[in-house]
């Protein structure tokens, strides 16, 4: 485990070290992916996003003036890049007629439901839900990080968590 | 089969986040312990909370083969690339640092060029100093010349001075008699002008004087009727009253 700060790390970064580079990587990649998955909804998107977010960080690490800011500033990368691929789907669904392709690829998890329920989910609701459930952060820092409040993060957990349920519930009765 | 209290949705899903304080959490337990729909739907958004728990978890466990693939990738990421965005991106460093010196000896020769004197045109010299040298000639000339028309005219006067002088002086004689004979002409033509005005003024004078007298004098003659005629008047009164007067005595 390396014990240098991002600071540290981002600085030989600059200097084009891939191996202080991979640290940052395993230190701040599922909070990259989180971010990704909740914007866009299906694992499969989010590996790839986040992939070339950490790419494009590599490259532009001279473009960060403070080492010390490189988890918020990967974070906005990802976000940007997923809102791009949202839109850039959104006008290929508008220019050929057609709906997005089913957001899940991976038949084996074993919540199959949940996760196509989590990526239909609108994105405001998804986005907390999915830091909140699956990268556990405490409501205070969804709230910081998404600038809301407290208050508004519960809002969307409870509202999100019902859609979860009632999506689940048409699905059970289709069945 | 009955749904949850709709007014009871929300703080379920409150109770699930955690959301609740002690007494909120009391009282809802109280109203699941006799609400089965409510319970139900309570157990059901609990289970689906650890769902996406365990989603979550699944999902991180394919973490370290995603960071693996990154790492690779980063791989064929020169480390070039690796700094801020360049327009060559295939362009070596070496390479970069001297088209950087082109570019700056470029400019210094640009401004250099812009800086320096240009090369000398001959003809543009010879038509400057053409203008120079006239401009600077035009002085001398116009005194040579001035020299010389006042050097002519001297000479000339000196020539024929006695026939100038005398000629100035008829001229002048001639004028100072005309001068006379206008000036007094004029003199005379003022004072018999101005003796005309007296003499008008005199005569509305004494006309002004005549009516007023003859005003006066007829105001007197009214003044003198009106008062004869009260004195007769006073005389006819009194008159009057002395024949009244005359018996009563008598008696």
């Amino acid at each position: 485990m390396d014990e240098r700060n991002d600071k540290e790390l981002a600085l030989a970064s600059h200097q084009g070290d891939r191996t202080a580079y991979a640290v940052l990587v395993r230190r701040h990649y599922q909070s990259v992916f989180l971010v990704c998955l909740g914007v866009l909804g299906s694992v499969h998107d989010a590996e790839d996003i986040a992939q070339d977010t950490l790419v494009k960080g590599f490259e532009r690490i001279r473009q960060l003036r403070d080492g010390a800011q490189f988890g918020g500033w990967i974070v906005a990368i990802a976000r940007n890049l997923s809102l791009n691929l949202v839109r850039k789907r959104k006008v290929a669904d508008e220019t050929f007629g057609r709906e997005s392709p089913p957001a899940n690829h991976r038949p084996e998890s074993g919540h199959e439901d949940l996760e196509q329920a989590v990526a239909r989910l609108p994105r405001d609701l998804r986005l907390p839900l999915v830091m909140y459930y699956f990268d556990g952060q405490d409501v205070k820092t969804v709230a910081e990080k998404l600038q809301i409040s407290t208050s508004g993060v519960y809002s969307k957990l409870r509202t999100a968590l019902k859609e979860l349920h009632d999506t689940l519930t048409a699905q059970g009765d289709e069945r | 089969m009955n749904g949850p209290c709709p007014q009871m949705q929300d703080r379920i899903a409150d109770y699930v986040l955690g959301a609740l304080d002690a007494p909120q959490a009391e009282a809802l337990q109280e109203h699941l312990a006799h609400c089965e729909a409510c319970r139900r739907y309570a157990e059901i958004l609990k289970r689906q909370a650890e769902s996406l728990v365990a989603l979550g978890r699944q999902i991180e466990i394919g973490m370290e083969a995603r960071q693996d693939k990154v790492i690779e990738a980063l791989e064929s990421v020169s480390p070039v690339e690796a700094g801020t965005r360049r327009i060559f991106p295939s362009v070596g460093g070496f390479l970069r640092v001297s088209v950087a010196a082109v570019l700056v000896l470029g400019v210094g020769v640009a401004i250099g060029r812009w800086a320096a004197p240009r090369p000398v045109d001959v003809e543009q010299l010879r038509a400057d100093l053409q203008v120079s040298i006239a401009e600077s000639l035009k002085p001398v000339v116009r005194e040579s010349i001035l020299t010389d028309v006042n050097q002519r005219l001297e000479s000339g006067l000196a020539a024929n001075e006695a026939g100038l002088r005398r000629e100035l002086a008829d001229q002048l004689r001639s004028d100072l008699q005309l001068f006379a004979a206008q000036f007094t002409s004029g003199s005379e033509r003022l004072i018999e002008k101005r003796f005309t005005e007296l003499v008008q003024l005199i005569e509305e004078a004494r006309l002004k004087d005549r009516q007023r007298v003859a005003k006066a004098l007829e105001q007197i003659e009214q003044n003198r009727a009106r008062d004869k005629t009260q004195i007769g008047m006073g005389f006819q009164s009194l008159a009057a009253l002395t024949a009244k007067a005359t018996p009563a005595v008598q008696h």
